[in-house]
C-alpha cells in the first residue's frame, strides 16, 4: 500500500473537513435554537469568501500585497467574519423573524428564497467568472514534511484557525453567560424567555456567530482551493448540512465530527475512486445515517409528544 | 356572528367561539382596493367554470399569437402549469417539502430522450428509436419509481430533513446528468454514455403515439394542454376522494392522521410518486418538444421557478397554482434577453407607477411621493452634473416620454464603474428599511428609494434580465411567506409535517 | 372474555419508569376510567395502547389478539380509536372532512378507482358522507347543517372536543379511548359530556376507556375506575371504592400522610 498517498489524502480530508465543520456549526447552532434549516447559510459562506477576496484586492491582490502577510490574513478573516455575521443577522431579521410562529414550511421556503436571492445578487455584483485567491502565491507553496508526506502552510493555517475558532466557540458556549443563555434557549425557548433571557438577542447572537464562522470558512476555502464563484455556496452548504446531520443536528461536537467525516469521505473518494462520485458518496452517508441513526452520531433521541 | 347562531338558548362558551370565522370574514370584507375586490370575485367562481374558461382561452390562443410567442407564452405556461400541479400534490396537499422535484422532471426528460433518439450508449448501441406510446409511459413510470425511492427516507424524516435529502438528490441528479457520459461500472471496461454529459442528448424524436404525431409548436401546445386538462381533472377527482382527504389530514397533523387509521408513510410515498410521475410526463413532453435535453433544463433555478408558481398562486389550490404558473412564466419569459430593453424599461416603470397609485393613500401622500421624487431627482442630477459632467451623459435605455423623464431625473453616468453595485446594495437596504417603517418616515423614504431603483435599473438590472428575474423570484418567495403565505388564491394555512 | 387487556405492560423513557408492570382488563360494553395525578402515566398508557410507542415489556390484547408491534394505523383498523388531550384536529379541513378522513381505515377505493370513478368507488364515497353525517348528528345540532362546511379552526373549544370524538367514532372502533374529554369545559358542558359518554355506550355500543380529571364526570360514567400513580396501578374498583382508597388519596395529596403512617 502506498502510505504516502494515503496520508496526503488523509491530510486533504482533514483540511476539507475543517471547512465543512465550520459551515456545519452554523447550521447546527441555528437549528438547535430555532429548529430552522437555514438554506441561506451556504450562501453566507459564499459572501464571506467574496468579502475576504474584496479585502485582498483592496490591499493590492495576492500577487503584490501592500501589507505583510499576517496582518493581511487577519484583516481578511476579521472583515469577512464581521460582514457575514451582519448579513446573517439581517437575513434572520427580515426573512425568518416575521415567520417565527408561522407553520414550519414558511421559513423553509423563505430560506430557499433568501439563498436564491443571495446567489443571484452575487452573480449580478461579481459576475459569473471565477475569482482567484491565489493562496499559493500569497502564502507560498512551502510547508514541512513528516516522512515523505508534505503538509503545506496553507493546510496548517486552515486546520489551525478552524480548530482555534471551534475551541473559542466551545468556550463561549460552555463558559459565558451568552453561551448559557444559548443552551437554555435551545432547550426550551418559552421557558428561557420566562426566566428573563432575551430570546431575540440570543437568536441574533447565534446567527451572528454561526454566519461569522461560515464567513471564515469561506476565506479558508478561497485560500485553500483558490477559486471562488457565486454558486460555490450551494454545494458547500449541502455538504455542511450533511455534516451537521451526520454528527447529530444541534450538537456542536457532532458538527465537528460530521464535518471531518464528510471531508475525509470526499477526499478518499477523490483519491482512490473518482472525484465525480464524491457527491454521491456524501449523499449515501447522509441517507444511511438518516435511516439508521436519524439523531446522528452525537444526537440525543427525541421523544414524540402527543 | 352571535345573531347567526341557530340555538341561542344553548349555552356556548366564549372561548374562541367563532372568533376565527369572524376575523377571517372581516379580513376578507375589509380587504379593500382593486386587488381585494378582484380576489373575492375570483374566489366565487366555481371550479367547473374555471376549467371551461381555461380550455376556451387555451383553444383560441394559437389564433392570437405568432409561433414564437405561442412557444414562449402558450407552451411554456402549459408545461409549467403541469409541473406546478404535480408539485402542488406533494407540497400543497401532502405538505412534504420536496426540493428534488426538478430531478423527476429531468428523469422523465432523460428517459424519453434516451429511448427515443439517435443517442449512442456505446459505439455499437445507437439510436433506440422507440415510439412515444412506449416511452412516455416508461418515462412517467421511471420518474414515479425514483420518486418512490427518494421518498423512502421520508418514512423516518420530518419536513426539514426530507427537504435536505431531496435537495441533495436534485444536486446528485445534476452531477450525474452533467458527468454521466462515461459511466464505467465495476468490471466494465468501456464507458457507457448514459446521459450525454454536459452536451445533453440532442436529436430527440418527436412524440409518436399512433396517429398523434405533433411536429409543430401548435401541435405540441395542444398536446400539452390536453395532458394538462387530463391531469388536472384526475387530480381534482383525487383531492375530493378518500386519498385526498388522507393527504390533507397528514399535512395538517401526521400523528393524528396515523392514529385515525391512515397509513401515513404509504400516503407520503404515494404523494411523492404521483408528483414525480406528473413531473416525468412534463419532462417527456419537454424532451420531445425541444428535440433534446440538457442538464441546464433541470437546475436549481427551474426548481425555484416552480416553487415560486406554487407559492404565489397558493399551495393547495389547483386554480391558484395554475394562475401562479401563468404569472411566473410570463414574468420569466418577459425578463429574457429576447425582450428589447426599451420594452422592459417601459414595463418596469409602468409596474412601479401602478403600484404607487394603488398602494399609496391618501392622495396627498401620493402627491408628496411623486412630487418629492421629481424634485429630489432633479436636484441630485444637477448636483451630480456640477460635480462631474460625465455623470449625466450616459445612455438611457427607454425612449419616448419615459426616456425623457428618466433623463431628467435619474443620474446616468457614462462610465458608472462600481457605482451601480453599491447602489444595488443600498437599494436592498432601503427596501428592507421600508418594510420596517411606517407613517411619514416611510413616505419620506419612498422618493429616494424610487430614484435609487431607477438608477440601478438603468445601469445594472436592465442589462441582465435573466439574473434580475431570479433575484425577483427569490425575493418573491421571502415576501410571499412574510406577507401572504397562503398565496393569491389559497385559503389554507399550509402546515408541513 | 374481556374485549381488551393489558398484561404486564411496562414503558420507560431514559431512566424514568412511566408504566410498570400494568395489568388491566376492559370488558365488552364497559366504561372504565383511568385517574391519577399529573405524571401518573395516563396519556403514556394511551400512547402505548395506540402504538405511538411500543411497550418495553408486556402484551396488549384486543379481542384476544396481540396488537403490540403493529403500526398505529393498523391498531386503529383493528378497532381502537382515540381523542387527544391537546386537541389534534385537522384544523384547515372542514368539520365534515375531519370526520370523513377517519373513515380511511375501513374503506378501500384507491387512486385508479377514484380517477376512473368506478361505481364501487362512488357508492363507497356516498357511504362515507352518510357515515360522517351520522357521526356528527350524534352531537345534536351543534356540528350539523351549516357547520359541515366550516373549517375546524372556526369551532369553539367545546365543539372541537366534540368533533374529536365524532372523528374517532368514524373510524368504527370497538374500543374508544377518550383523553380528558371534559378538560377546559364549563360545568354545563361537562354535564353534557357525561351524558354523551353514557349515550356513546348505550346507543352506539362502544367500549370506552376514559382518562379524566373531573371527578364528577368519573363518578357519572364509570363502571370501574383504575387509579395510577407513577405508572403503577394503585387501586381498582367502583368509583366509591377507589375514591376512598387511602393510597389514591395519598397520591393526590402528596406523600406526607404516608410518611406519618
Amino acid at each position: 500500500m502506498d502510505w504516502t498517498k494515503f496520508f496526503s489524502v488523509l491530510i486533504d480530508g482533514i483540511q476539507l473537513g475543517s471547512v465543512y465543520a465550520l459551515i456545519a456549526l452554523g447550521y447546527t447552532m441555528v437549528y438547535g435554537i430555532l429548529k430552522l434549516l437555514n438554506f441561506a447559510h451556504g450562501d453566507i459562506y459564499m459572501i464571506g469568501a467574496f468579502i475576504g477576496f474584496g479585502v485582498l484586492t483592496f490591499f493590492g491582490g495576492p500577487l503584490s500585497p501592500d501589507l505583510p502577510l499576517a496582518p493581511l490574513l487577519i484583516l481578511m478573516f476579521a472583515i469577512a467574519m464581521i460582514g457575514s455575521g451582519f448579513l446573517g443577522v439581517a437575513v434572520e431579521r427580515f426573512a425568518y423573524r416575521p415567520l417565527r410562529n408561522a407553520p414550519r414550511i414558511a421559513p423553509l421556503i423563505s430560506a430557499l428564497g433568501v439563498a436564491f436571492f443571495l446567489e443571484n445578487s452575487a452573480l449580478l455584483l461579481f459576475g459569473s467568472q471565477y475569482r482567484q485567491y491565489n493562496g499559493f502565491e500569497l502564502i507560498g507553496t512551502g510547508g514541512f514534511y513528516i516522512g515523505s508526506v508534505k503538509i503545506t502552510w496553507i493546510t496548517v493555517l486552515v486546520v489551525s484557525s478552524a480548530a482555534s475558532l471551534m475551541v473559542a466557540l466551545i468556550l463561549l458556549v460552555s463558559r459565558t453567560k451568552l453561551g448559557k443563555a444559548m443552551r437554555a434557549t435551545s432547550f426550551d425557548q418559552e421557558a428561557a424567555a420566562m426566566m428573563g433571557i432575551d430570546v431575540d438577542r440570543v437568536i441574533v447572537a447565534t446567527f451572528f456567530i454561526g454566519s461569522a464562522l461560515a464567513g471564515a470558512a469561506g476565506v479558508m476555502a478561497g485560500l485553500a482551493y483558490s477559486s471562488i464563484f457565486h454558486f460555490m455556496g450551494f454545494t458547500a452548504g449541502l455538504k455542511g448540512f450533511a455534516a451537521a446531520v451526520v454528527g447529530g443536528i444541534g450538537s456542536i461536537p457532532g458538527a465537528m465530527a460530521g464535518g471531518l467525516l464528510i471531508g475525509l469521505a470526499e477526499s478518499f473518494t477523490t483519491g482512490y475512486m473518482n472525484g465525480t462520485w464524491k457527491d454521491a458518496v456524501t449523499f449515501s452517508i447522509l441517507v444511511l445515517i438518516m435511516l439508521f441513526r436519524p439523531t446522528g452520531l452525537f444526537g440525543k433521541p427525541e421523544i414524540k409528544k402527543v | 356572528m352571535a345573531g347567526e347562531r341557530p340555538h341561542p338558548d344553548v349555552p356556548t362558551p366564549r372561548i374562541g367561539a367563532d372568533e376565527w370565522v369572524s376575523r377571517e370574514q372581516e379580513h376578507r370584507e375589509g380587504r379593500g382596493g382593486l386587488t381585494g375586490r378582484a380576489l373575492s370575485l375570483i374566489e366565487r367562481i366555481p371550479p367547473a367554470t374555471w376549467l371551461v374558461v381555461f380550455i376556451a382561452i387555451a383553444a383560441v390562443l394559437p389564433l392570437l399569437m405568432n409561433t414564437g410567442d405561442l412557444n414562449r407564452y402558450g407552451l411554456n405556461v402549459a408545461l409549467f402549469a403541469l409541473l406546478a400541479l404535480g408539485l402542488n400534490v406533494v407540497v400543497g396537499w401532502a405538505g412534504l417539502l420536496d426540493l428534488g422535484y426538478v430531478a423527476f422532471f429531468g428523469i422523465g426528460a432523460y428517459t424519453y430522450a434516451l429511448l427515443s433518439s439517435s443517442h449512442c450508449f456505446t459505439e455499437t448501441t445507437c439510436g433506440v428509436h422507440w415510439p412515444g406510446w412506449a416511452t412516455i409511459p416508461i418515462a412517467i413510470a421511471t420518474a414515479a419509481l425514483v420518486g418512490f425511492l427518494v421518498g423512502l427516507p421520508s418514512r423516518r424524516l420530518s419536513g426539514d430533513y426530507l427537504a435536505i435529502v431531496t435537495l441533495f438528490f436534485a444536486q446528485l441528479f445534476l452531477t450525474v446528468a452533467a458527468q454521466g457520459d462515461r459511466v464505467s461500472a465495476l468490471g466494465l471496461t468501456s464507458g457507457v454514455n448514459l446521459t450525454g454529459g454536459p452536451n445533453g442528448v440532442p436529436d430527440v424524436d418527436p412524440i409518436r403515439i399512433f396517429l398523434i404525431r405533433p411536429t409543430t409548436v401548435e401541435a405540441y401546445y395542444y398536446f400539452t394542454v390536453v395532458a394538462l386538462v387530463i391531469v388536472a381533472t384526475a387530480l381534482w377527482l383525487l383531492i375530493r376522494s378518500r386519498t385526498g382527504r388522507a393527504w390533507t389530514s397528514l399535512r395538517e397533523d401526521a400523528l393524528a392522521a396515523e392514529l385515525m387509521g391512515m397509513p401515513v408513510n404509504s400516503l407520503k410515498l404515494l404523494a411523492f410518486s404521483i408528483g414525480a410521475a406528473i413531473a416525468g410526463l412534463a419532462g417527456a413532453i419537454l424532451a420531445a418538444e425541444q428535440t433534446g435535453v440538457f442538464p441546464g433544463n433541470f437546475n436549481l433555478a427551474i426548481l425555484i421557478t416552480i416553487y415560486a408558481m406554487v407559492i404565489l398562486g397558493g399551495a393547495g389550490s389547483m386554480a391558484g397554482v395554475v394562475l401562479g404558473a401563468i404569472v411566473i412564466t410570463v414574468v420569466f419569459e418577459v425578463l429574457s434577453p429576447t425582450t428589447s430593453p426599451e420594452k422592459l424599461s417601459l414595463l418596469f416603470y409602468g409596474v412601479i407607477l401602478v403600484a404607487l397609485l394603488v398602494k399609496i393613500r391618501p392622495w396627498w401622500r401620493l402627491a408628496f411621493v411623486l412630487g418629492g421624487t421629481v424634485v429630489l431627482g432633479y436636484a441630485v442630477r444637477v448636483i451630480a452634473h456640477a460635480v462631474s459632467a460625465s455623470s449625466t451623459e450616459g445612455e438611457v435605455v427607454s425612449g419616448g416620454f419615459v426616456g425623457d423623464v428618466v433623463e431628467l431625473l435619474v443620474v446616468t453616468p457614462a462610465q458608472p464603474g462600481n457605482w451601480p453595485k453599491y447602489a444595488y446594495i443600498a437599494l436592498i437596504v432601503a427596501l428592507l428599511a421600508l418594510t420596517r417603517l411606517d407613517g411619514w418616515r416611510r413616505t419620506l423614504l419612498i422618493p429616494p428609494t424610487l430614484l435609487l431603483a431607477a438608477f440601478v435599473w438603468e445601469t445594472l438590472l436592465v442589462q441582465q434580465p435573466t439574473v434580475t428575474r431570479f433575484i425577483l423570484f427569490g425575493a418573491l418567495l421571502v415576501a410571499m411567506m412574510t406577507a401572504r403565505p397562503q398565496g393569491l388564491l389559497g385559503k389554507l394555512r399550509v402546515e408541513i409535517v | 372474555m374481556a374485549l381488551f387487556g393489558l398484561r404486564g405492560v411496562s414503558k420507560s423513557f431514559g431512566g424514568l419508569q412511566v408504566l410498570s408492570d400494568l395489568d388491566m382488563e376492559v370488558g365488552e360494553g364497559e366504561i372504565v376510567s383511568v385517574i391519577g395525578p399529573n405524571g401518573a402515566g395516563k396519556t403514556t398508557l394511551f400512547n402505548v395502547i395506540t402504538g405511538v410507542y411500543p411497550p418495553d415489556k408486556g402484551d396488549i390484547l384486543l379481542d384476544g389478539r396481540s396488537i403490540v408491534g403493529l403500526e398505529p394505523h393498523e391498531i386503529t383498523k383493528r378497532g381502537v380509536a382515540r381523542t387527544f388531550q391537546t386537541l389534534r384536529l385537522f384544523l384547515n379541513m372542514t368539520v365534515k372532512e375531519n370526520v370523513m378522513a377517519a373513515a380511511y381505515g375501513h374503506t378501500r377505493a384507491g387512486v385508479l378507482r377514484t380517477v376512473l370513478r368506478t361505481p364501487g368507488m362512488r357508492r363507497e364515497e356516498r357511504e362515507i358522507h352518510r357515515l360522517a353525517e351520522e357521526c356528527l348528528a350524534f352531537f345534536g345540532e351543534r356540528l350539523v347543517g351549516y357547520r359541515f362546511d366550516q373549517p375546524a379552526y372556526s369551532l369553539s373549544y367545546a365543539n372541537r372536543r366534540r368533533l374529536e370524538i365524532a372523528r374517532a367514532t368514524a373510524a368504527r372502533p370497538q374500543l374508544l379511548l377518550l383523553d380528558e374529554p371534559a378538560a377546559g369545559m364549563n360545568p354545563v358542558e361537562t354535564h353534557e359530556m357525561t351524558e354523551l359518554i353514557g349515550r356513546l355506550r348505550a346507543e352506539a355500543g362502544y367500549t370506552i376507556l376514559v382518562i379524566e380529571h373531573d371527578m364528577h364526570v368519573v363518578e357519572g360514567i364509570s363502571d370501574r375506575v383504575v387509579a395510577l400513580d407513577h405508572g403503577v396501578k394503585i387501586a381498582e374498583g367502583t368509583f366509591d371504592e377507589v375514591a376512598t382508597d387511602a393510597r389514591v388519596i395519598d397520591a393526590y395529596l402528596g406523600s406526607s400522610r404516608a410518611d406519618r403512617m
